[in-house]
């Protein structure tokens, strides 16, 4: 089991007993909820890691390993520019000044981010 | 010769704006991060001058008090949510890969993407000061029913909800970032338990993030559908309850003041080995207090409810006792780890020391008005202001001035000026506690925060004008260090890997690194990999 998966699991524990420590002191259902759903998103992250990292077999986590045996492994695409998270972020902005000034603005932001959104997957690719 | 086809060829990097705007690597991000936050902590660094100049008299008339709370709504909200938290996002954007030998973050367009939408989140929280009825003037905290529409009637207080919600989203997607790039991209050998102690502390304050922001940006949109929408979330004519919003904030508030600290406990656990000549002390007893303080301040929320009657005083006054108990672990592991080493006070070791100085007062005053008692007198008063600038003034400001002047030359391939440094270091070592030590007995008189005056006779007048001295100190101090920054810009000397003979990978590359990081890497058997190079 990886040092992550772990760290899940003990912060959902922990968010489990202390959901209902306080619960059992204090009958107050705002922070009850509030720490049981906490629980529930860690429990959901450690379920997930749970599922996904049964094959998991990371060379950063062997002890002996040298930078050697790391070479040629596949770790991911290295994008070096893109103009889109500029484009993204400015789109979301958008969207929330919109709400605020003018409903017209926030839709034709609301379309943009989708826009954007969808050239993110074609860049992917 | 053999002619082997390299994997990919790397596009020659792009100095110009263009490049800058649309760059996905880590440490420019990170750069950018870090100017960002410091344009903005010069602004509401600013705005408390502005405070302070005000409060220098009693009855000033140097700005209305709407003005004033407009003036200490953005100076808060401008600190927490675009200063001290992303100052860290930026240093462990620029720190993380090339402190576990990573090429680039997990998600290089998604971190750019947060970047650029931090910016624009804090430009729209300060675009409310442009609308006619002034920026939001609710304080940090918004509290209902002051930020309801019914009294903050302005378009200042949506565009601060606009904004701190996308600053809000945007740590989130940076958190994520960091917990994936630690888990999946270390280098063959870094094994999560020889990460260096800065980047254990980013995954703990990345997994406060996930626990505490969603809550924070939940509130605000109730606060937002309560304004606009006819919602009574906060009202209680309708059955709702400004206590709620009390619960939903602070839900979130606690936990952010950790993550607000716990990197700055990270930095100063990687400056003070390195200017002791020592390993640190307890790495892993480091690693599971910064742990131990995440899990118990997500049960401390309502230490900032205590005199409203609605919550369990006990509960939240032991979780927030208990709290010392891991922050102590760290503070012994500190002193240990400079115990007996030969200690050489350059500029980022005096910022760290300084820290320990000015974190122990704060830290302390936290531990008496964890105590119901006391907090009925201490709050909302000047003490709970000494209090939480001492953690976050004295503590997160001077390990953000540890971690600018000693990872400078790495970022710029410049070393700051030594000698301007120790003079930075004094001015405001001075400056602050010249401002903020009167502010306990500010408090302790009884004068109530967030208020443009106070009483004419006694002693609060004279307090108050040291306070006020002590700021334009401060100011020197910062004056100073960008003074420093420009002048070795030009004339500084270029700088080796090197040059404070430090522990982790980001001292094995260039200065500053080039843009795929590593050119090689050195075997990695313990967190000392440099160290062990040597
Ligand atoms: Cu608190």
């Amino acid at each position: 089991m990886t040092i992550g998966l772990r760290l899940f699991i003990s912060s959902a524990t922990f968010a489990i007993g202390i959901a209902l420590a306080y619960w059992f002191t204090s009958r107050e259902i705002v922070g009850t909820f509030m720490l049981g759903f906490m629980a529930f998103a860690l429990g959901f992250v450690a379920t997930y890691m749970i599922v996904a990292e049964r094959e998991a077999n990371l060379i950063g986590d062997e002890r002996e390993a040298t930078i050697e045996d790391g070479a040629g492994e596949l770790v991911g695409t290295y994008t070096i520019r893109s103009p889109l998270p500029l484009a993204a972020a400015a789109a979301v902005t958008a969207i929330g000044i919109g709400i605020v000034v003018s409903p017209t603005i926030a839709i034709l932001a609301l379309l943009a981010t989708i826009a954007i959104g969808g050239l993110f997957i074609v860049q992917s690719r | 010769m053999s002619a082997a086809a390299p994997a990919f060829v790397e596009a020659p990097p792009r100095n110009d704006l263009l490049g800058w705007l649309t760059t996905t690597d880590h440490k420019r991000i990170g750069i950018l991060y870090l100017m960002t936050s410091l344009g903005y902590f010069g602004v509401a660094g600013l705005l408390s001058l502005a405070i302070r100049t005000q409060l220098a008299r009693p009855n000033n008339t140097f700005v209305t008090p709407h003005e004033y709370a407009q003036l200490f709504t953005l100076h808060g909200t401008a600190m927490i949510f675009l200063f001290v938290a992303p100052f860290a996002l930026g240093l462990a954007n620029f720190l993380i890969p090339l402190q576990i030998g990573a090429a680039d973050m997990a998600f290089p367009r998604l971190n750019a993407t947060s970047y650029w939408m931090f910016l624009f989140g804090g430009l729209v929280i300060f675009l409310g000061a442009a609308t006619n009825e002034g920026a939001a003037a609710s304080g940090w905290s918004a509290y209902p029913p002051l930020s309801e529409i019914k009294i903050s009637t302005g378009l200042g207080q949506d565009l601060w909800i606009v904004g701190v919600f996308l600053v809000s989203v945007a740590t989130i997607l940076t958190s994520i970032n960091f917990v994936t790039t630690v888990f999946i991209y270390r280098a063959p050998g870094m094994t999560m338990w020889r990460i260096p102690i800065f980047t254990w502390e980013m995954v703990a304050t990345s997994l406060l993030v996930f626990m505490a922001f969603p809550s924070l940006a939940a509130t605000l949109l109730l606060l937002f559908v309560d304004r606009h929408l006819g919602g009574h979330a906060f009202d209680p004519a309708y059955g709702g309850s400004p206590v709620l919003w009390q619960h939903l904030f602070w839900f979130f508030g606690h936990p952010e003041v950790y993550v607000m600290i716990l990197p700055y406990f990270g930095v100063i656990s990687e400056i003070i080995p390195v200017f002791s000549r020592k390993p640190i002390f307890g790495y892993t007893g480091l690693v599971l207090a910064a742990f131990a303080i995440a899990g118990l301040s997500m049960g401390v929320w309502a230490h900032h409810m205590f005199t409203t009657g609605f919550v369990n005083n006990p509960f939240f006054s032991f979780v927030s006792f208990l709290i010392a108990v891991p922050t102590g672990v760290k503070f012994f592991n500190w002193i240990a780890t400079m115990w007996r080493g030969s200690i050489s006070f350059e500029t980022p070791m005096l910022f760290a020391i300084g820290f320990l100085l000015n974190f122990l007062i704060g830290g302390i005053t936290g531990v008496m008005i964890s105590s119901p008692p006391i907090d009925y007198q201490a709050h909302d008063s000047y003490f709970v202001v000494a209090h939480f600038h001492y953690v976050l003034g004295g503590g997160s400001l001077f390990a953000i001035f540890a971690a600018l002047f000693f990872w400078w030359p790495k970022m710029f391939g410049r070393k700051l000026d030594e000698s301007l440094g120790r003079w930075c270091f004094a001015l405001l070592f001075v400056g602050f506690n010249v401002t903020f030590l009167p502010m306990h007995a500010m408090g302790i008189l009884g004068m109530p925060r967030r208020v443009d005056s106070y009483a004419a006779s006694g002693p609060l007048p004279a307090l108050n004008l040291i306070a006020t001295c002590g700021s334009y100190v401060m100011l020197a101090g910062v004056l100073l260090f960008v003074y420093n920054a420009v002048v070795t810009a030009r004339a500084g000397r270029p700088v080796s890997n090197d040059p404070w003979g430090a522990n982790s990978l980001e001292w094995w590359t260039s200065s500053p690194p080039p843009e795929h990081n590593f050119d090689s890497l050195p075997p990695i058997r313990s967190e000392r990999p440099v160290y062990d190079a040597r």
